[in-house]
């Protein structure tokens, strides 16, 4: 158990993988692919909501247009995947498409966030609304490319690779998972890191780094690439879920998303936005499942957090399990 | 004595907020794991928002067909049990809602009667789980037209703009030569469907009517209340005719500010959208005159059957079908006898038993009234596409003109090879 206690990144990996394997029994002693579907939703959304806490948890900073990036992140794997290099590439036309689209997000979330974070507050948010606006524009403008506003037609292969085949629904929801855990890893490393403690200071009082000589502007941009780049994972693996990519990923409604997730979830817990996008995907299959009334149900639900518990749930919890 | 104790507002309201997450998350499983032992239709449409006429005139006709079914015996016993989900005009929702058909609730046959942007999206899901699907709305040519597009175990019971746009520029070409329309402009929706309108009307236009001038094209964006900006720029273009795909509320408010500036004094319309009973009911003053499609009105074809059929619907729900109610019901029609005829729910059977096959229908014009799905890209032909104009009140249009199928299909096929998709 010394194993546990001495080392941060020893002990994530380790309970990452037991999570992996706990779900992955889970599978089998639950064969049921709806609640797969679930599960796999979950860590894709949760990814998302986790990658926009970056921003409104731990730097203070509300963006609006973080779906901007998911949908970059969607639409580079599928075209990727539609292109002639697949065909070149064989086996690693996925990994190599993933990638892409993590790259491809990264360099937009640079140029988007080298403007954005001069900003503060609600023009921040704003023009980070904006930016999503013009993406969203974009791609319905450019009807050959991106199919407009009937999004990515037609599909898309997805050749194995490492003997993993995506198309089978078990390697899917492994692959799925394992992905999302090994990012989950990663982002706590750096919010756990010196950097990531920079952040919660500039989110607490902006001056004081300052005055110490951190550069929060570098701070701030680092943390809006990291969170652009982790959404267009995110995004890619909503494509390969959905074998397409849609506009609607793009538009301002999507953003509300992980934004509902992280206020239903908690803010102030590192893991806050992945139980929100539980009890999201939860509340999304069984209002649709049983009532015409989404909007009605979800806003009452999110009535019952703000007013009753005035926190995420996984906020809420921690507090309470301290207290005692 | 034992002391009892007091909960404050906050602890209740607290209490009251955790205890709905957890009967939420609890109450959310059963209805993953829940299983019967019907033959399982799973329909993702749209029955919130402006256009939940769309999804409401499409289940009412499905309920209409899958009672008589399951009150006849049903298959064996084995009833027709229909779940119907709202997507809310959504893609990525449409193709969430289809994967838990196929998934949790394990439905046999997906009725999609999904808009085109999330019927493209619901295609790709059915293509990967190979469940039959029938789709029932989408009018987007490429749907069935384009061969990458296509899947074999999806069959479209729907309008295909292309066959719509020949039977109306044939009809426009002879108008035109009448009154001696020159000039044109446009207003179609902007998203797929009003494209690829715009694009094939004035395509087929070309075919019979050579020479003419197109003034302009207007885009308005859909579900757009208001429509002044296009209105100037006709009333300043002032053309002879104008051509549009505009539907539902989107046309009745067009045309209900258009009539305000006196657009159609001296202008006539092609509105291939109008004629849909909950459409023209909703144009304030309905003048005379205008030209439009018959989406579905009882007078055309002009059948004891399709009277019946209007009567049958209009007893009860006290409404008229809509040209949705219609496309759902010849789907369902063909999926129940595919039923009966194979007497399983296996996919490839039910496939084998649609494909290629002529039934008799309330909306055929083929030998027989009859319609088809033609085995080539499983789409329906020989159905009812007529013109004719406006009048105010019931049955709403007057001098209706039938469309011939034989110039349908030679200019459908010159249009596949023209894309390359034939």
């Amino acid at each position: 158990m010394l194993f546990l206690n001495k080392d941060n990144f020893q002990r994530d990996v380790f309970l990452g993988l037991l999570v992996w394997l706990i779900l992955i029994m889970f599978y089998f002693i639950f064969p049921d692919p709806g609640i797969h579907d679930i599960i796999q939703k979950v860590f894709i959304l949760g990814l998302f909501a986790m990658s926009l806490n970056i921003l409104i948890g731990y730097l203070g900073l509300i963006a609006f247009g973080h779906a901007a990036f998911f949908a970059s992140g969607a639409y580079t794997l599928g075209l990727f995947l539609q292109s002639d290099f697949v065909s070149n590439l064989a086996s690693f036309s996925i990994p190599v498409a993933m990638l892409l689209a993590v790259l491809v997000s990264g360099i937009l979330a640079t140029l988007i966030g080298a403007i954005c974070i001069r900003l503060k507050d609600i023009y921040f948010s704003f023009l980070t609304l904006a930016f999503q606006m013009l993406i969203y524009s974009i791609i319905l403008a450019l009807v050959n490319i991106t199919g407009g506003d009937q999004g990515l037609m037609g599909g898309f292969p997805k050749p194995p690779f490492l003997g993993i085949n995506l198309g089978k629904p078990f390697d899917f929801y492994a692959f799925t998972i394992f992905i999302s855990i090994i990012t989950i890893v990663i982002l706590r490393q750096i919010i756990e890191s010196p950097f990531g403690y920079g952040l919660r200071m500039i989110r607490d009082n902006s001056e004081r780094p300052a005055a110490l000589g951190f550069s929060n502007q570098k701070h701030k941009l680092i943390a809006f690439i990291i969170a652009g780049s982790i959404a267009g994972l995110a995004g890619s693996l909503q494509a390969l879920l959905d074998v397409g990519a849609y506009p609607e990923w793009a538009f301002w409604s999507k953003s509300a998303e992980p934004l509902f997730m992280i206020l239903l979830g908690g803010m102030h817990s590192f893991l806050g936005p992945l139980m929100g996008a539980l009890i999201f995907e939860i509340l999304n299959d069984f209002v649709t499942a049983n009532t015409r009334y989404y909007g009605l149900v979800l806003g009452l639900v999110i009535l019952c957090f703000v007013l009753g518990l005035k926190k995420g749930l996984l906020d809420w919890i921690l507090i309470k399990f301290n207290r005692k | 004595m034992k002391k009892i104790k007091k909960y404050s507002r906050r602890e209740v309201l607290r209490t009251s907020a955790s205890i709905t997450s957890v009967l939420t998350i609890g109450a959310g499983f059963p209805s993953i794991l829940k299983a019967e032992n019907n033959i399982k239709v799973g329909i993702p449409t749209i029955l919130s928002g402006r256009v939940a006429q769309l999804g409401i005139s499409v289940t009412n006709a499905i309920k209409m067909a899958v009672n008589n079914f399951n009150n006849a015996g049903g298959l064996d016993g084995r009833n027709i049990e229909l779940i119907i989900r709202d997507s809310r005009a959504k893609p990525d929702e449409a193709a969430r809602v289809c994967r838990n058909f196929i998934n949790s609730d394990k439905v046999d046959v997906i009725l999609n009667a999904e808009a085109s942007g999330a019927s493209f999206a619901v295609q790709e899901v059915i293509r990967e789980s190979g469940t039959l699907c029938l789709h029932t709305v989408s009018e987007t040519s490429s749907l069935t037209a384009d061969p990458s597009i296509r899947a074999w175990n999806a069959f479209r019971f729907s309008r295909i703009g292309i066959h719509d746009a020949v039977g109306s520029a044939k009809y426009a070409a002879e108008i035109a030569k009448e009154k001696g329309l020159k000039t044109w402009m446009s207003v179609n929706p902007d998203y797929a469907y009003g494209r690829d309108s715009d694009d094939t009307f004035f395509w087929a236009l070309k075919k019979f009517s050579p020479g003419f001038e197109i003034k302009g094209k207007g885009w308005p964006k859909i579900f757009q209340p208001d429509y002044t900006e296009v209105i100037t720029q006709i009333a300043r273009a002032k053309p002879d005719a104008i051509y549009t795909s505009l539907w539902g509320g989107d046309l009745v408010s067009f045309i209900d500010q258009a009539l305000l500036y006196g657009i159609f004094k001296n202008t006539e319309l092609f509105a291939i959208n109008l004629a849909d009973y909950t459409t023209m009911s909703a144009v304030r003053n309905l003048p005379k005159g205008l030209h439009s499609a018959t989406r579905y009105v009882a007078a055309w074809p002009n059948t004891q059957d399709n009277r019946d059929y209007d009567k049958s619907y209009t007893d009860i729900y006290g409404d008229h079908p809509t040209n949705w109610s219609w496309e759902a019901s010849v789907g369902i029609d063909y999926l129940i006898n595919a039923l009966k005829e194979t007497r399983s729910t296996d996919t490839k059977k039910l496939a084998e038993a649609i494909k290629g096959k002529t039934r008799k229908s309330f909306m055929g014009v083929g030998d027989g009234n009859t319609v088809s799905i033609r085995d080539r890209d499983q789409t329906i032909v020989d159905y009812s596409i007529g013109w004719g104009t406006t009048i105010s009140n019931e049955p709403y249009m007057t001098g209706i003109q039938g469309a011939d199928w034989n110039t349908i299909k030679e200019l459908e096929n010159e249009w596949l090879t023209d894309k390359g998709w034939l």
